[in-house]
């Protein structure tokens, strides 16, 4: 065969492959998003013999909605504390090793770890801890706890990222210019970094807003959006779960694209107002 | 493929390269013979395409149309790893998971040579580029200089016929690139192998080429040994790119006796035409009069004259660099030995002339530099 | 960095006490949520009885009950299998993504849209993700009804919804993209010049994939399949919905005596769970190091 023949068929084989793939990932979402729209005769898979928004209804519910209604606002709660926090205390921990304070290494590590370790693992220790040690399991304490664990290195991760792009000597002349440390990191450094802090946030909360492993085991009575979810789908599998679903990922698409666009205003801004800065 | 005697006395030629990048003509029918063991550099601005041209005969761009022919062998057909040439990038593009021991050795693995040989030629090769000291070492842990002798000696192992260079000395330390240019140029020489050598810098184009092609805006501008590129620029860029040129704009007054006079703001000058009978009266055209060989002392010979008043002195090393106001305003160079008795004094009034067979008159009248011809 | 390097002027000092402050709320955080938690599991798993008493005499009882019934060996066997099921599933699947992605793909634009749409799953509900399976894998689902569609079966069958088939299927469109996700990044970072070096040096595509660009992507490729790994090695909720239980891996093992009560054999699992993961990362510790990824 030619060797550009070859090339273009490698090519072929493998843009074929990803794009399978990416009908693989997405179609079961899109299906869900279908089937959620479906008549209240249908059952919770095809043929789709009317379309209604019955199951979105019935979703709302006042039963339902009472059912649904705090866990949803808990998870939303939960979810931008967890931002927060995780923006928060990812930006010092970036901030702290840039200096390669002694023990950093352990450190980094230590932080990588919360990625590592498997949900289940976190969760169970959480619940054994608070058993043992008589403290109550409540969504905005253990659960917290355990959210944080898993969003945290993704926030450091993003703002180490971010710090090994941008240019030192701005700071250096900020320093050189007068400015003592503190008001220089958050005139120069803090907006030169922004990007990276808004991209811990969305890891906080997208991840935290749809956490359920770890959720599972540190959670007490009342219960996260995931949790209820699990709970009604362990009981009867209902299409009112896919407009469940369908709504709560809409939610989280719409957070993404929601930071997205922050990410591009800022990045823009940061751009403009400093040439230069990449 | 077929061989001729008469295609085997290059090691390359080009055959009118086009290449477009979306609308974006980077070579635009470009053809150039290399001949046996020759240092060919392109010199040219940013842009030129210059290598664009370099990495079409190395087979990393595909030219719409013409030909590559390497050592008698038309390749245009073939990838990078097919044709019969090494390169060395601006960067080095060292393999980072490799020893310089298995760097030097990669180009042989891939041709498949027995293992023993292998060891013998990289052993030579790591002691004729004297890095064998390094050769345990992983690139991250080189210098510069060392980076630089190693992607030469992994380029060079195979013996390749053409080596093309991509500003191969652009990287290193200004401290670092005299003495690494002659030894290139010594390896040139000792090989007898062409280089093809990109660059931006004429002091490199000028001190290292057998011949000199000068790119701007896809195309050739001009062609030559070093001194025709210096004393006989071609066209207008070529007067303007390279430094010590003084150029004139101006409309043909006449054609007589093998000479035009050419009428400037600055005043009219005859210059010597080759092909009279083409140039019109009324004509306009450019020409140029290198900046070392005005005299400030006209005598008889001297028939261009002009008179101009010293605005400033830069010294260069072995030259005087004066810059001369006219009297209609413009500038004028002018350079003399830094021994040279004549000095000028700043705001001092001096005359200048030049003999009408130093006037270099350009080729048709070439378009502004600056302008787009995408 | 070498601590010889000079002095720079930056709003932190080299090794300045202040760092220290900085790093506390996160590592206190870390400790508290993560290490502790996890000591205390392998602390109860050597709990006597059941009882909650911090005086809870220590022995290897429950290590003891793991041997005693073939069915526990045997599920950590299945879960082992599994995951090595899905590591090789997402390490072809992931790389010729990557590769696809950074290598053949020209445009800027397209290469992101892709990257996007290859992650922007990972930040919806990884429970609805898998709910959303379940149409697609029933007697009835969507995989059956497109087989009898395209005439390949004549009727149902059922060897996709609870079954490991339908786990494996799922798993696999949640997993891949850990496995793609770090070579993307990795070899994103090979400069194109350096491929180009090797096919003048008459590297052939093969060669040059073999002995440049796997070799490259090598600590990517190895961080994907440890998250892989790890994740699969826990993965409870895929085989809990889809699986419908028939088919438990350990992390539902951990769930079910966690719910009955059974804290400190629940324990013994999870301890089981990390030493088979423990015994994973430091294979893989051996071969890369991970801070260097920030460095490629």
């Amino acid at each position: 065969m030619h060797w550009r023949t070859r090339q273009k068929a490698a090519k072929i084989i493998l843009g074929g492959i990803t794009f399978f793939f990416l009908i693989f990932q997405w179609f079961p979402l899109f299906t869900m998003g279908v089937l959620s729209f479906t008549g209240p005769d249908d059952g919770t898979t095809f043929p789709m013999r009317s379309l209604s928004l019955h199951w979105y209804r019935e979703f709302l519910r006042d039963s339902f909605v009472d059912d649904f209604k705090p866990p949803m606002y808990r998870s939303l709660v939960l979810a931008v504390i967890c931002s927060v926090t995780t923006a928060g205390l990812a930006l010092a921990a970036a901030q702290a090793m840039r200096s390669r304070f002694a023990g950093s290494d352990l450190f980094f590590y230590l932080i990588l770890l919360g990625i590592m370790a498997p949900g289940i693992l976190v969760g169970l220790g959480m619940a054994v801890v608070a058993r043992v040690l008589g403290i109550p399991l409540a969504w905005y304490s253990t659960t917290l706890a355990v959210h944080l664990v898993w969003t945290l290195p993704f926030g450091l991760l993003l703002l180490l990222a971010a710090f090994n792009r941008f240019d030192r000597e701005l700071e250096e002349a900020a320093l050189t210019l007068g400015a003592n440390r503190w008001s220089a990191f958050w005139r120069i450094t803090f907006p030169l970094v922004l990007p990276g802090v808004i991209g811990a946030a969305l890891f906080g909360f997208t991840l935290s807003y749809d956490e359920f492993a770890r959720s599972l085991f540190a959670t007490g009575s009342e219960q996260t959006l995931p949790l209820i979810i699990f709970a009604q789908f362990d009981r009867q599998l209902q299409p009112t779960l896919y407009a469940i679903g369908t709504t709560t990922t809409v939610i989280s698409l719409g957070m993404v694209g929601l930071f997205a666009l922050l990410f591009r205003i800022v990045r823009r801004r940061a751009q403009t107002t400093s040439p230069g800065v990449n | 493929m077929t061989t001729t005697p008469e295609q085997n006395q290059y090691d390359l030629e080009l055959k009118g390269i086009t290449k477009h990048f979306g609308s974006f003509m980077a070579v635009g029918n470009l053809s150039l013979s290399v001949e046996r063991g020759q240092f060919v550099c392109l010199l040219g601005p940013s842009g030129c395409g210059k290598t664009t041209t370099l990495r079409i005969i190395a087979g990393l761009e595909e030219p719409e149309k013409g030909e590559v022919w390497i050592d008698g062998r038309r390749v245009d057909d073939d990838p990078p790893w097919v044709r019969d040439f090494a390169m060395m990038f601006q960067d080095f593009a060292l393999f980072p998971h490799m020893t310089i021991r298995k760097q030097v050795a990669f180009g042989l693995e891939m041709l498949k040579r027995p293992k023993e040989e292998i060891r013998r030629r990289v052993d030579e090769t790591l002691a004729t580029f004297e890095i064998g000291a390094l050769a345990d070492r992983k690139p991250d842990t080189l210098s510069g200089g060392q980076q630089q002798r190693v992607a030469l000696a992994r380029a060079l192992i195979t013996q390749p016929r053409l080596l093309l260079l991509d500003e191969p000395i652009g990287s290193l330390d200004f401290s670092l690139r005299e003495a690494v240019m002659l030894e290139l140029k010594d390896v040139q020489r000792r090989l007898g192998i062409s280089f093809i050598w990109v660059t931006h810098d004429q002091n490199e184009a000028f001190s290292l080429g057998d011949l000199v092609v000068v790119m701007n805006h896809a195309r050739i501008e001009q062609v030559g040994p070093p001194e025709a590129i210096a004393e006989r620029p071609r066209t207008r860029f070529v007067a303007e790119f390279i430094q010590g040129n003084n150029v004139f704009e101006g409309t043909v007054e006449s054609v007589e006796n093998g000479n035009a006079r050419i009428g400037t703001p600055s005043g009219s000058f005859d210059v010597p035409v080759e092909d009279a009978p083409l140039l019109a009266p009324g004509a306009v055209v450019t020409f140029s009069v290198r900046a070392d060989i005005l005299s400030t002392r006209p005598q008889a010979e001297h028939v261009n004259r002009l008179e101009a008043t010293c605005n400033a002195v830069e010294y260069l090393g072995a030259i005087r660099r004066y810059d001369l106001q006219l009297e209609d305003g413009r500038s004028l160079k002018y350079e003399q030995f830094r021994s040279a008795a004549a000095r000028i004094k700043e705001g001092e009034r001096v005359s200048i002339g030049w003999r009408v067979e130093d006037g270099v008159l350009h080729a048709s009248p070439s378009a502004p530099s600056d302008e787009h011809r995408a | 960095m070498p601590p010889h390097q000079h002095h720079r002027m930056s709003t932190v000092r080299e090794r300045a006490s202040v760092s220290y402050l900085l790093a506390l709320p996160a590592t206190l955080w870390m400790i508290g949520g993560l290490i502790v938690p996890i000591l205390f599991i392998v602390w109860v798993s050597f709990w006597t009885t059941r009882e909650f008493a911090l005086d809870n005499p220590l022995s290897l009882t429950h290590y003891i009950k793991l041997f005693d019934k073939p069915v526990y060996l045997k599920l950590v066997g299945h879960t082992v299998l599994q995951t090595m099921v899905l590591m090789g599933i997402t390490l072809v699947l992931g790389y010729c993504m990557a590769y696809f992605i950074v290598g053949k793909v020209q445009r800027d634009g397209r290469k992101y849209l892709l990257i996007f749409l290859l992650i922007i799953p990972f930040w919806t509900s990884a429970l609805i993700r898998t709910i959303a399976w379940i149409p697609f894998l029933g007697v009835n689902g969507v995989i059956n009804q497109s087989l009898i569609f395209l005439g390949l079966i004549d009727e149902p069958i059922g060897i996709f919804l609870y079954s490991r088939t339908g786990i494996t299927l799922a798993q696999v469109s949640f997993y891949t993209l850990m496995a793609t996700g770090p070579v993307v990044y990795v070899m994103r970072n090979i400069p194109p010049s350096v491929l180009q070096a090797a096919q003048c040096l008459k590297a052939s595509p093969f060669h040059v994939f073999w002995r440049i660009t796997v070799p490259l992507t090598l600590p990517g490729i190895l961080i994907g399949q440890l998250l892989v790994f790890l994740n699969v090695m826990a993965d409870f909720a895929t085989a809990a919905a889809i699986g419908g239980n028939k088919f438990a891996y350990l992390g539902n093992l951990v769930l079910l005596l966690y719910d009955s009560g059974q804290l400190p054999f629940a324990s013994v699992i999870a301890v089981v769970m990390m030493v088979c993961m423990l015994a994973g990362v430091a294979m893989m510790l051996k071969v890369v190091d991970i801070r260097r990824l920030g460095a490629l």
